[in-house]
């Protein structure tokens, strides 16, 4: 039988400095390694234990991804440790992922809150690389700082690529020069800047409290709920829907989500 | 299960003391035997040490027969710097005496690991000997749930001792005799070994019954989800339940877990083990950066519930709590499962 909590090896091949002291690692594929936008994987360090990170990097790359992680904790504080060169262990990935077919036929609001960013990340590259087949699409960004920012050098060519890219600061100090306008307040106020297009489909990710403003948000908008997914953050401990740590009503988050419809978890409570 | 009542009048029963002999003659072959035994006031599993002295106890132990499937700790991995080698070692073992309320549990984490490669491993090397013994108190008995032949066919075993009411003759150390059940190859071929043959054997036609879902099951369910009572989760069992976790080290149905890695500080090795949790303690949803998502003793109390009356039954079709009463009896703050069942 295959042991489904068996890692693989996988080199570092890039530790690169991130936003909101994060680092982004750039790894070897392990063998028949294929992922979606929404997915992720457990990352293994031996002595110090597995923990989940989302997948952020151009899944059209065969042979490298990436992940990106924020110090947080006992795994995390070993990663920012190590140097290109090093192995971790990796198991995954796991999940269901964003439903980009469905974006293909409509137009696509991305909602995204402080690390959100990362997760729809592969989203982002796959939309600019196949951009004809996708519609109008617009991302709402909200962020506490400048120094918070993710992928700052990307979001030019987001713009060039046709994304409809806003953001915003709880706190703008102006410390970095950005090429896109910056509003002041929390990713609320987005809605009221800028127009949607006309009847998309929304990815949220964030943390549980931007939910539940920005479907109020959606809500006023007139979305359905079948129309809006949200990657929803739990301890995805085992990956494989047993331990009960991510547990959400009677869904795993691990296989279950990330990514659910707000109608499959709306009358959840806790869910959000 | 019509043959049955067509053929006892040839079949012959298992005395007490050619059960004796035959649990002999398993720990003889290299089996770990474990049977409840009453010590002081209390029916915990012990090891069979000699198999002359057995007795059948019908009263539960109170632990169940989790930690011999699934033990309180246990080495997954050795690693040897990012080298991970998975490590199964599992002793030939037998539990006897496991009533069909703990069965129940049986066939639920037979569910539950039925990729894992270490319960797996472990019930390939594991006899599951059953015995009719019903306790009728609801204190151990929430769903009154009886004894009656159509009970084995929806039961995972190996083995299966139907006590006979009326024993024909006093066996040795019991008086008791037995109906012989089979319920998988192993069982059969363990007694064929041994020389017995007069068994019947039960396939297993999966956990729910041809009248379909549970009545029960369906009720506590559908309650749990439609209706949140804030008096029983926040003003009472939340402000009571002072989150020791001992419901869930009894209850033969809780089975989370935590893995974590031990290192041995000596050659960048170590091992990564797996150990059991409960959604009562307050770490137990923390996600990196220090937020929970159950941040209240009643959220995590209702977590426990709805577990084992919402997320099983959505998930699996059967119940998540067999009802033996364990966690009322170990509380030490007097939560009544059968209470609060009763208040939903």
């Amino acid at each position: 039988m295959h042991n489904q909590y068996q890692t693989t090896p996988a080199k570092i091949l890039k530790i690169e400095d991130e936003g909101s002291n994060s680092k982004l690692f750039t790894l070897e594929t392990p063998k028949n390694f294929k992922y979606q936008s929404g997915q992720f994987v457990e990352i293994s360090l031996p002595g110090f234990g597995e923990a989940p990170f989302c997948l952020c990097s151009d899944s059209s790359e065969k042979n490298k991804f990436q992940v990106c992680v924020r110090n947080v904790g006992a795994v995390t504080a070993a990663m920012h440790n190590l140097k290109a060169g090093d192995k971790v262990g990796v198991r995954g990935p796991y999940g269901r992922p964003f439903p980009l077919e469905l974006a293909k036929k409509r137009n696509l609001l991305i909602v995204v809150g402080g690390l959100g960013l990362e997760t729809v990340r592969t989203a982002i590259s796959e939309i600019i690389k196949n951009r004809k087949q996708y519609k109008k699409v617009q991302i709402f960004y909200g962020a506490r700082s400048e120094e918070d920012l993710l992928f700052r050098e990307e979001y030019d060519l987001w713009m060039k690529n046709d994304i409809d890219f806003h953001l915003c600061l709880d706190k703008p100090t102006d410390k970095f020069k950005l090429s896109c306008p910056v509003i002041q307040g929390l990713v609320t106020v987005l809605f009221e800047k800028a127009p949607l297009a006309e009847n998309p489909v929304a990815f949220l990710c964030g943390p549980p409290v931007m939910y539940k403003f920005v479907l109020e948000k959606l809500n006023k908008a007139g979305f359905r709920e079948e129309d809006i997914f949200m990657s929803l953050e739990r301890r995805m401990h085992c990956g494989v829907g047993v331990c009960n740590h991510c547990a959400v009503g009677s869904f795993f988050v691990c296989q279950d989500g990330p990514v659910f419809s707000w109608d499959q978890i709306k009358d959840i409570r806790g869910a959000i | 299960m019509s043959g049955r009542l067509f053929l006892c009048y040839n079949i012959k029963n298992m005395t007490h003391s050619e059960l004796q002999k035959f649990i002999g003659f398993l720990t003889g072959s290299g089996y770990d035997v474990f049977a409840p035994e009453k010590q002081k006031d209390e029916v915990v599993y012990a090891k069979v040490e000699d198999a002359a002295k057995l007795k059948l106890i019908g009263e539960p132990p109170l632990h169940s027969f989790k930690r011999f499937l699934l033990p309180p700790e246990e080495v997954i991995f050795e690693y040897k710097k990012d080298r991970m080698s998975e490590v199964k070692k599992a002793r030939k073992q037998v539990i006897f005496g496991v009533n069909p309320i703990d069965l129940k549990a049986i066939v639920l984490f037979n569910h539950i690991f039925e990729k894992d490669p270490w319960y797996q491993e472990r019930m390939k090397n594991t006899l599951i000997i059953g015995q009719s013994l019903i306790p009728a108190e609801a204190e151990h008995n929430l769903f009154h749930i009886k004894y009656e032949e159509d009970v084995l066919e929806h039961l995972q075993f190996d083995i299966f001792l139907e006590v006979q009411p009326a024993p024909t003759r006093k066996g040795r150390g019991g008086g008791k005799n037995y109906f012989v059940y089979t319920g998988s190859e192993d069982g059969q071929k363990i007694l064929d070994e041994y020389g017995y043959k007069d068994y019947e054997h039960i396939q297993f036609s999966g956990p729910i019954k041809e009248e379909g879902l549970e009545p029960q099951m369906v009720k506590y369910r559908d309650a749990l989800k439609k209706i949140y009572k804030k008096e029983i989760w926040e003003d009472d069992l939340g402000a009571r339940c002072i989150e020791c976790g001992k419901c869930t080290l009894v209850c033969p149905t809780c089975f989370c877990f935590d893995i974590k890695d031990q290192p041995n500080l000596v050659d960048k090795g170590g091992v990564r083990k797996r150990a059991w949790s409960a959604c009562f303690y307050n770490d137990f949803s923390e996600v990196g950066g220090g937020h929970k998502f159950l941040k209240t003793t009643a959220e995590r109390i209702h977590f426990w519930y709805y577990h084992k009356f919402v997320r099983i039954p959505d998930q699996l079709q059967i119940m998540g709590c067999v009802g033996c009463g364990r966690c009322a009896k170990v509380c030490p703050v007097g939560i009544n499962i059968f209470k609060v069942l009763a208040s939903l």
